[in-house]
């Protein structure tokens, strides 16, 4: 199992010794989150690996994971569509569907705790039962919810406003709501399978598997075949690029199989991909993360040309690898990438492909933007910063209207 | 020198890390007339969050725009002149944040009154205001002589260099920092305190101010901890 003291020669002890203190505050505290996955996706990785690190703080952490039919999961999906701003229509029977759900999930939690925090709208409204069962509610929203549904965000902020905080990843996301909302960053783990260090030897063993030959450099992005990610997009920049400086294209990913356009986006990319020897399309397994890993140190630059984009923690991961990265200028990667320092923002084919030949033409630069890049995310981005931001969060959640702590 | 640099001080330095916690107040504008009316409604801490505590933030302000507002009117509004005067203005030169605001309303409304139109911001480029928590820890590291406090410059993050020279000045109530203070009333050193008052600190971003700060005392007392990076 990994352990805190593992994440020390990566931020410092100043960093190892600043969780420390502020788990002393709040120690033995009982820290309970719940969620609706323990596989796949952003919240359940960062899970799997904050619960041990929150235990090893002496904080008392358990996930619960709410249950639920198809129907319900159906619901929940058009929902986060919804709340991202997509025209969905809800019924009465679904918002029923989705109450019953969670009530029924509450009926058989057997949890006490001091601090809850519930991620996402999935178990939002097991609050309605629960409330009693913890001093202190919060619920933390992953999602782009800047332009939400009407319709469906008048149903699920009647639970929110329950809470006694909210947890937002970007300030546009925030809401008016009756109670202090923070801000805390996503975060990756610099020692999951997808980020920890690989040797050149595991990285030439993943290209020779994928049949990548390291003949010219490697223009990469990683990212699902859906229209916001922009597949077709990058390849027109690609190329423009190509006219001008020698260079294979690599796009990575799983296909959208929840997105009914997914399929159709899929055979776009392969027709722009057509008569081009030099252009890659994997498609990979969800599970792939050391592939992913191995393509992303072996690139020269990472492209992620999203229109739209909550996070963007394919950015960091990049990021993490020194790699210089130009993205799409929305949602978090305005955040992430700040132009000739840590990377490049880019609002269409032609700015995308400038960039790109403007960093393969100078790979002095493009490497000082790296390792800018990779010190970015040590100061920001880890999975020991989200740490420390709970931990924060409970001490703040205790001295009621308290904003300052001092220790 | 020797002896003056190994003079123990009577009190310690000890160190402060800082860090903070953004809290969105779920309040947006979209232009210009509608900053303005906010400005005049927020509260004390969101107006210092955008014009003070922003250093600390992932992408803290750029030289051209040291503060949020600036940048906000340049990149969204796009809007050149006002950037200028919100880049300019100094929320260091005013007593309290009630003078901040007030000077800040003052810009905008004469700004807006010359205007034949209201700039707006495209969608997507709303300003966003924030408040802050704070969270201070007290380092391992600290100084009991000017030699250590010297090294121990080059050893913590800029978060400390922002925590005793920003918040210091909210804190004490007066134009000065930490370092200069605790160097006044351990060594006297007129000279250099006076000088470290006097750097341009709204100006500098955080690791500027460090090399200003150890250029400063390699300038009076010598070497006494390495060359500025």
């Amino acid at each position: 199992m990994v352990s805190l003291n593992d994440y020390e020669p990566i931020v410092g002890p100043e960093v190892i010794g600043q969780l420390q203190r502020l788990a002393e505050v709040v120690a033995r505290r009982r820290f309970v989150h719940i969620n609706s996955t323990r596989t796949g996706g952003g919240v359940a990785e960062i899970l799997n690996r904050a619960v041990p690190l929150l235990n090893q703080l002496d904080i008392k952490t358990q996930w619960e994971v709410i249950q639920g039919d198809p129907f319900f999961f159906e619901i929940t999906k058009a929902m986060h569509n919804a709340l991202q701003g997509h025209k969905v229509h809800f019924t009465e029977a679904m918002f029923n569907h989705y109450r019953e759900v969670n009530l029924e999930n509450a009926r058989l939690a057997t949890w006490e705790a001091d601090f809850v925090l519930l991620h996402d709208p999935q178990p939002a409204y097991m609050i309605e039962e629960l409330r009693p069962r913890a001093k202190h509610w919060v619920w933390r929203c992953h999602i782009d919810v800047s332009r939400p549904n009407l319709q469906v965000w008048r149903f699920l902020r009647e639970a929110v406003s329950q809470f006694d905080a909210s947890v937002f990843s970007m300030s546009q996301f925030a809401q008016n709501l009756p109670h202090p909302q923070y801000l805390i960053r996503p975060s990756i783990d610099p020692l999951s399978e997808k980020n920890r260090e690989l040797t050149p030897q595991e990285i030439k063993a993943v290209l020779n598997r994928l049949g990548i030959e390291r003949d010219k450099p490697i223009v990469l992005q990683v990212s699902r075949f859906d229209s916001f990610k922009d597949p077709v997009g990058v390849i027109q920049a690609f190329r423009m690029v190509r006219r001008h400086a020698p260079c294979k294209l690599i796009l990575a990913g799983g296909e959208a199989t929840d997105d009914p356009e997914g399929p159709r986006i899929f055979a776009e990319v392969q027709e722009a991909a057509r008569g081009e020897p030099d252009i890659q399309i994997l498609l990979l397994p969800a599970d792939a993360h050391h592939e992913v890993n191995a393509l992303q140190r072996a690139a020269d630059v990472i492209v992620q040309k999203s229109t739209r984009e909550g996070f963007g923690l394919t950015v960091t991961e990049a990021m993490w690898k020194g790699k210089p990265v130009i993205g799409g200028a929305v949602g978090g990667i305005v955040l992430q990438l700040q132009d000739y320092n840590t990377g490049f923002r880019v609002y269409s084919p032609e700015g995308c492909a400038f960039r790109i030949r403007y960093l393969l033409h100078r790979p002095g630069l493009a490497k000082r933007m790296g390792q800018l890049a990779r010190e970015s995310v040590r100061n920001h981005f880890l999975i020991t910063r989200n740490i420390r931001d709970y931990l924060t969060l409970m001490i703040l959640l205790d001295k009621q209207g308290s904003r300052l702590i001092e220790l | 020198m020797k002896k003056r640099m190994d003079k123990p001080a009577k009190d310690p330095f000890w160190f402060r890390e800082c860090f903070l916690m953004p809290m969105p107040i779920g309040t947006k504008v979209v232009n210009l007339r509608e900053l303005l009316h906010a400005l005049r409604e927020v509260s004390d801490s969101v107006l210092y969050y955008h014009l003070v505590q922003s250093r600390l933030a992932v992408s803290p302000p750029t030289v051209e725009f040291p503060n949020d507002f600036a940048l906000w009117a340049a990149v969204a509004l796009q809007d050149s002149a006002l950037a200028e005067k919100l880049s300019s203005f100094d929320p260091l030169d005013y007593e309290n944040l009630s003078q901040v605001r007030q000077a800040m309303v003052d810009i905008l409304e004469e700004y807006l009154w010359d205007l034949p139109f209201v700039p707006w911001a495209r969608s997507g480029f709303e300003f966003h205001f924030c408040e802050a928590s704070t969270v201070v820890i007290r380092s391992v590291i600290s100084a009991h002589n000017l030699q250590e406090f010297c090294q121990a410059l080059n050893k913590v993050g800029l978060d400390s260099m922002y925590y005793h020279f920003f918040e210091a000045r909210w804190r004490l109530e007066k134009p000065i920092d930490d370092f200069s203070y605790w160097i006044e009333t351990n060594f006297g050193l007129p000279e250099l305190v006076a000088a470290i008052r006097d750097i341009d600190i709204y100006f500098y971003n955080l690791r500027e101010i460090r090399n200003t700060l150890l250029g400063l005392i390699h300038q009076y007392l010598g070497d006494i901890c390495g060359q500025p990076e």
